[in-house]
């Protein structure tokens, strides 16, 4: 994070989005919206005065609502840029015009509350989707482990932040219902996860490695504690990953090869019910604290992004390489690349060998003062063009547009319209050509001529 | 004049166990403007190549079919061969008949090669209608933009920084650091995320 922050030819925008895409490798064009932080980047010293005076005390997010934040806040104390930003919705001075402190105490004057967004424009020769994941909402569907209802069934990131030493436990394993030290912890996998008939067909691959850490952490972290873990099987392909797993049995962790029927609660027991396949035995745990490996989905907003930048995804919504194969971080749009999360699951390994793979790529290209475009694009026969502009709308790329021309008839010059087909937008597809109807438009490289010359040969 | 060589890839077994290739390269010596036919194990390795560069010398052929896998694999591979054997890229074709025959007819060998025969026919008649085709050249604007500030775009920005071009790093949330951050120790290695 620091290295990314601090690096010479990296400029950092956050709370922003991009808002439209035009152009074409080599030529991006990106409008970026600055949202309006009310506190102003320059002044701000990050000395957190204002946070600590702040009044109104909501659930934070970063936290995922173990712990609290208040209005004007960074998400974390190592923030970058280590910068408040005011929660519009639940501050006093946007819901209700009272209160102002945090204007009032900042030695900086850097609080803002007129600030508005910041609309910037700026050209790129490549875009990289790093668009990443969130978690699979597994409340809305399995009624068995409670629909959310019970506060000690929790996921996967919600144990992370506990052992986070800059979390709202400060490290501690706790149960957030009381706070108290839990003695048996169930881990459950796959919980989303190919799971067809409720959720998610794919394998989410980091899972099966966080789980056996998660077991381990609480065999280490708490004495005389019991980690149960029902799986349907362990998956650890990896360079040390096996070798992790393996400890973890030898730290004590108990693997029970089977699903979880149920979860109920029982006075400030879980009851957890399931079977252990391996023995044929249905079996029940009374559980302190139930943790959820939950699937990985694409991050809320992908569709949104992935339209705008022209990148397609598949049934789940992860962005589509352009080969699995042999070329896994490129996409079928020309400059655009994928890296991480956003193209499918995967653990933090995999992830920064991808964004490495990624940014090679783009290296390759920036090494290139020209490039060269496919001449495999869409050309207008003006003498043909009778200017119906039928062609207009059904370029997916913008790619035509209708123009003036002049020529010469008999008794004078005459102005007429008829299209015209970007070079550089025109992505060769070949719509306009099946919607002119007088045949003036060719895709080169798959002329009308050749298209019928081929359909006569396999028909005649 | 006209003068087409069609080459027929074996693809391995991929291809030659269910499309009787030889047949399907003596079918395509009887087609229009088809100057030379003929198949080979492995078109898109060098020596496979080479068949293409000699042929196109020593036939003064003036354009290419290739039948072997989708386009979408070794179109650039022949492409190349082409350019280097003095041809345009542009005056090659491709007949798909591993996906579009070997694969999908793999229980009906006889029909297969009867349809790989007939891709190989229209991809003949639409070559000899192809023409020279040249490449624009556009300007690149060697700055990029990466959309996410998690553990992938993070890395991404830094290496990209790091080979000297300039890089905007976009993130919705406040700050940067996206899961990676809210995640305390990292496997296998168990230090630390940020």
């Amino acid at each position: 994070m620091v290295a990314a922050a601090q690096h010479p030819n990296i400029e950092i925008m956050t709370y922003a989005e991009v808002e439209k895409v035009n152009g074409y490798i080599g030529n991006f064009e990106v409008t970026i919206r600055k949202k309006a932080r009310c506190v102003d980047e320059e002044k701000c010293t990050g000395c957190g005065l204002c946070q600590e005076k702040c009044p109104s005390k909501v659930d934070s997010e970063f936290d995922l609502g173990l712990g609290k934040r208040k209005a004007i806040y960074t998400p974390f104390p190592q923030a970058v840029p280590n910068v408040p930003v005011i929660d519009k919705e639940n501050c006093r001075k946007f819901t209700k015009n009272k209160c102002g402190i945090c204007q009032k105490l900042c030695p900086t004057g850097a609080v803002d509350y007129e600030q508005k967004d910041e609309i910037i424009t700026d050209k790129f020769g490549a875009i990289v989707m790093a668009t990443g994941f969130e978690q699979f909402k597994w409340e809305e569907v399995y009624g068995e482990y409670g629909y959310g209802k019970y506060p000690d069934v929790i996921t996967g990131l919600h144990f992370e932040r506990m052992n986070n030493a800059s979390g709202p436990t400060g490290g501690k394993i706790v149960r957030p219902s009381d706070g108290k030290e839990p003695k048996t912890v169930v881990f459950i996998k796959c919980v989303g996860s190919r799971d067809e008939a409720k959720a998610k067909s794919y394998c989410s691959r980091a899972c099966c490695m966080y789980t056996a850490k998660h077991a381990h952490q609480v065999k280490e972290k708490i004495a005389d504690s019991e980690a149960i873990v029902f799986y349907m099987d362990v998956r650890t392909p990896g360079k040390a990953y096996d070798e992790f797993y393996e400890k973890t049995l030898e730290d004590g962790a108990l693997y029970l090869r089977g699903r979880v029927s149920k979860i109920y609660q029982k006075g400030d027991k879980l009851i957890v019910k399931g079977e252990d396949t391996l023995v044929g035995k249905p079996l029940q745990v009374e559980a302190d604290l139930v943790v959820l490996a939950t699937a990985m989905v694409p991050a809320e907003g992908y569709e949104e992004i992935a339209k705008k930048v022209g990148v397609a995804f598949d049934k789940d919504g992860w962005l589509q390489e352009a080969h699995p194969k042999l070329r896994p971080v490129e996409t079928h749009t020309a400059g655009v690349f994928v890296a991480g999360a956003c193209q499918g699951p995967k653990d933090i390994p995999d992830t920064v060998a991808q964004a490495s793979a990624a940014a090679s790529k783009v290296a390759a290209l920036f090494t290139k003062d020209e490039l060269t475009t496919s001449p495999l694009i869409s050309e207008v026969d003006t003498s043909k063009c009778s200017g119906c502009g039928m062609c207009e709308p059904v370029c997916p790329y913008n790619a035509i547009a209708m123009k003036t021309i002049s020529e010469r008839v008999p008794g004078g010059q005459r102005e007429r319209q008829v299209s015209e087909v970007n070079a550089g937008l025109c992505q060769g597809c070949g719509a306009c050509t099946v919607a002119c109807r007088s045949g003036a438009i060719n895709l080169k490289g798959f002329t009308n001529e050749q298209i019928l010359a081929e359909v006569d040969a396999i028909c005649l | 004049m006209k003068r087409v060589g069609v080459f027929i890839c074996h693809c391995g077994s991929n291809i030659a166990s269910v499309v009787d290739v030889k047949s399907v390269a003596e079918a395509a010596k009887s087609f229009p403007y088809v100057a030379y036919a003929t198949d080979y194990q492995f078109m898109c390795s060098e020596p496979g190549q080479e068949v293409i560069k000699k042929a196109i010398k020593e036939h003064n052929l003036d354009r290419v079919v290739v039948a072997s896998c989708t386009p979408r694999l070794h179109e650039p591979t022949f492409q190349k061969t082409l350019e280097s054997a003095g041809l345009n890229p542009y005056m090659l074709e491709m007949a798909n008949i591993r996906e579009q025959c070997a694969w999908v007819h793999s229980k009906n060998k006889e029909e297969a090669t009867i349809k790989a025969i007939d891709l190989v026919r229209t991809a003949v008649a639409k070559v000899t209608r192809n023409e020279q085709l040249f490449a624009n050249k556009i300007p690149n604007n060697k700055k990029a933009l990466v959309i996410g500030a998690g553990i992938a775009g993070m890395q991404t920005a830094i290496d990209i920084a790091d080979a000297g071009y300039k890089v905007v790093l976009v993130e919705k949330e406040p700050t940067i650091g996206g899961n990676m951050v809210k995640l305390d120790k990292t496997f296998p290695t168990l230090d630390c995320s940020a």
